[in-house]
């Protein structure tokens, strides 16, 4: 080859390159790391179109929201002084809120056209729920002089009770939950926070090998650190035995009003069922007598109705992502929002982003876009995630092909509800709240836990992530269960050990290590990326 | 006119120079840095500071009402 050629050649490549960015193969993303940060020296360059994209609509336009959103929550300009006096009051929200972009960069590091696309709509719909939520928390609040009238129009519940249970007096009040925020985004977006608060429960004299999360969600309290937003409080057992210690600590902290209303294990049960329906009404005496205000029927037929518009297309999604090669949204992307989302509730934004989202699906399965070309399993994640890494997948699909499809967290309410009768309607919404994280499969029993398999089979997927909560008494009972029918049934399955929130216990990097160890022992398989296979993220956020 | 021209050249100038810094900044991540060795350990260092109440002092009232409707 002439050495004009070879010139040639080379400028051709670094023109595509520039435009389309590079092949998979050739990006060595590890190499952007810097040493134990997780910072970048520089972002990824994903061709012309695509970075434009990213700085524009993801980075550029998020920061801008991250701003607005607070005025528009917040009251217009007058939210702004509330945010920041906020900021300095709580630990979750100043550590967290700040590199909520890094978060995005996390989740979405490789991705293009649109699936990265998809996925940043996902992204931006929890980032703008949060704002309104914790600004919801703040304008109510009344350690930072929040407002009186708000107060009384703000009822708590624990991140596990659904707010569907709130829906008859939307049009009044708004419930915001006591521990998605502070807790459970926070684990997401920053894991040193969390940390804080597992050692002050700790610090009291409490054990430390409950579940990690029981023990943060007390430490929230026990640090004074949750807003007083709420003149009362619903709490459940976060439908995990171990969380009903957390209640009584949570109980004795916040001296409110309390209703409990634990989900139960066997809720198959038909008299189960007519129990947790009776306990909805009397959560409703509940909430009237403490409000002053009566329910509002039109209004919870309302919410419901929209609800199960969410649901309907969620169904629409599983169907792209279990029959074809076209559905356009990572693994992290569809397990964050889809838990946040229905168990958050009926709420406008996850209207508007499935609306942007069906676009972008449609668009795919009619022109058979790919938006995870280089899958060589799809992958079910099962059981409960490590919070402080769930954007592993997207890391699993750069380093290794491995494409998470779907997760256990994403098939819990696989329901609508119906509003036909009030009869049907409480049946319904009694099991959809029995159907709480956790319980519906994780601590629901052999027959739903082992779900699994017909979940593997109707999403196509040849190999299990399988989540090993290292301190959750109850999946650890299950796991030589496990064992053997993965042997019998000759399934690949990876476990993956952590401690939900907390990264002191297995880190990022040991999983990562587990991870790779499997795909090249058992699987023989070679990296596609092998700048990603080793790298220190252990200071990062 | 000749004024309102001006003012739109500037204007445009001084957008399309804040644009490249900003793309700038997204480009080295910037924003993560000053975040992660700025801003971050100050406010952490704040926290640590912070007075907070003991919890171990606040009394754990047992005598609230039973809240029961259906009986």
């Amino acid at each position: 080859m002439s050495e004009k050629t070879s010139v040639l050649n080379k400028a051709k490549k670094l023109a595509s390159d520039f435009w389309n960015g590079k092949p998979h193969e050739e990006r060595r993303l590890g190499d952007l790391y810097l040493d134990k940060t997780g910072l970048y020296k520089h972002r990824e360059w994903r061709g012309f179109k695509d970075t434009m994209y990213y700085f524009n609509m993801i980075w550029l336009y998020n920061y801008g929201h991250m701003v607005t959103d607070i005025m528009k929550y917040g009251g217009g300009l007058k939210g702004l002084p509330l945010f920041l006096k906020g900021v300095w009051r709580y630990r979750w929200l100043g550590q967290t809120y700040l590199p909520v972009m890094h978060w995005y960069d996390r989740g979405l590091e490789g991705m293009r056209g649109e699936g990265l696309r998809a996925s940043a709509w996902h992204y931006r719909a929890m980032t703008s729920e949060t704002i309104r939520q914790f600004m919801r928390m703040l304008a109510a609040d009344q350690k930072t002089g929040g407002s009186k009238e708000l107060y009384d129009r703000t009822p708590a519940h624990d991140e596990t009770v659904w707010g569907g249970i709130f829906y008859p007096w939307r049009d009044r009040m708004d419930d915001v939950p006591l521990q998605m925020i502070p807790y459970f985004v926070t684990c997401h977006v920053n894991n040193h926070v969390v940390l804080n608060y597992i050692d002050a429960a700790q610090s009291i004299g409490l054990p430390g090998d409950p579940c990690p999360m029981c023990q943060a969600e007390c430490g929230i309290f026990l640090q004074d650190d949750v807003p007083e937003y709420y003149p009362f409080v619903i709490t459940s057992n976060e439908a995990c035995d171990g969380s009903v210690g957390t209640s009584v600590i949570q109980d004795w902290m916040m001296d409110r009003p309390l209703f409990a209303m634990p989900q139960p294990m066997q809720f198959d049960d038909p008299l189960v069922q007519e129990h947790c329906a009776r306990e909805i009404e009397e959560c409703w005496k509940f909430i009237e007598e403490q409000s002053g205000m009566p329910m509002n029927m039109d209004e919870l037929k309302k919410h419901l109705e929209e609800q199960n518009e969410l649901q309907r297309f969620e169904w629409e999604k599983w169907d792209v992502a279990a029959n074809t090669d076209y559905y356009p949204i990572n693994g992290v992307a569809q397990a964050l929002y889809r838990i946040y989302q229905s168990q958050d509730g009926n709420r406008e934004i996850w209207h508007e982003t499935d609306k942007k989202v069906r676009k972008i699906l449609e668009k795919c399965v009619e022109k058979k876009i790919n938006s995870f070309p280089k899958t060589r399993h799809r992958v079910i994640a099962w059981s409960c995630a490590p919070l402080y890494y769930s954007h592993w997948c997207t890391w699993a699909y750069n380093c290794w092909g491995l494409n998470c499809i779907i997760n256990m967290d994403s098939l819990m309410f696989d329901m609508t509800i119906r509003t036909d009768t009030y009869e049907n309607m409480l049946m319904d919404m009694a099991l959809y709240h029995e159907w709480a994280p956790m319980r519906r499969m994780a601590v629901g029993g052999m027959h739903h836990i082992f779900e699994l398999w017909e979940n593997m089979e109707k999403f196509h997927c040849d190999m299990v992530m399988m989540y090993d909560q290292l301190q959750c008494k109850g999946m650890q009972g299950v796991h030589g269960l496990f064992e053997d029918e993965f042997r019998a049934r000759d399934i690949h399955a990876i476990w993956m050990p952590h401690a939900l929130p907390d990264k002191r216990t297995v880190s990022r990097s040991e999983i990562r290590g587990i991870i790779n160890d499997y795909m090249t022992t058992i699987m023989h398989e070679k990296p596609l990326d092998p700048t990603l296979l080793e790298f220190d993220d252990s200071e990062g956020w | 006119m000749k004024n309102v021209l001006k003012a739109l050249k500037i204007l445009f100038l001084a957008c399309t120079g804040l644009y490249l810094v900003l793309f700038l900044v997204y480009w080295f991540d910037l924003d993560g840095k000053a975040l992660f060795y700025g801003v971050e350990p100050f406010l952490k260092n704040h926290y640590d500071k912070m007075k907070r109440k003991d919890p171990l002092e606040v009394v754990y009232k047992t005598d609230t009402p039973n809240y029961e409707y259906n009986k």
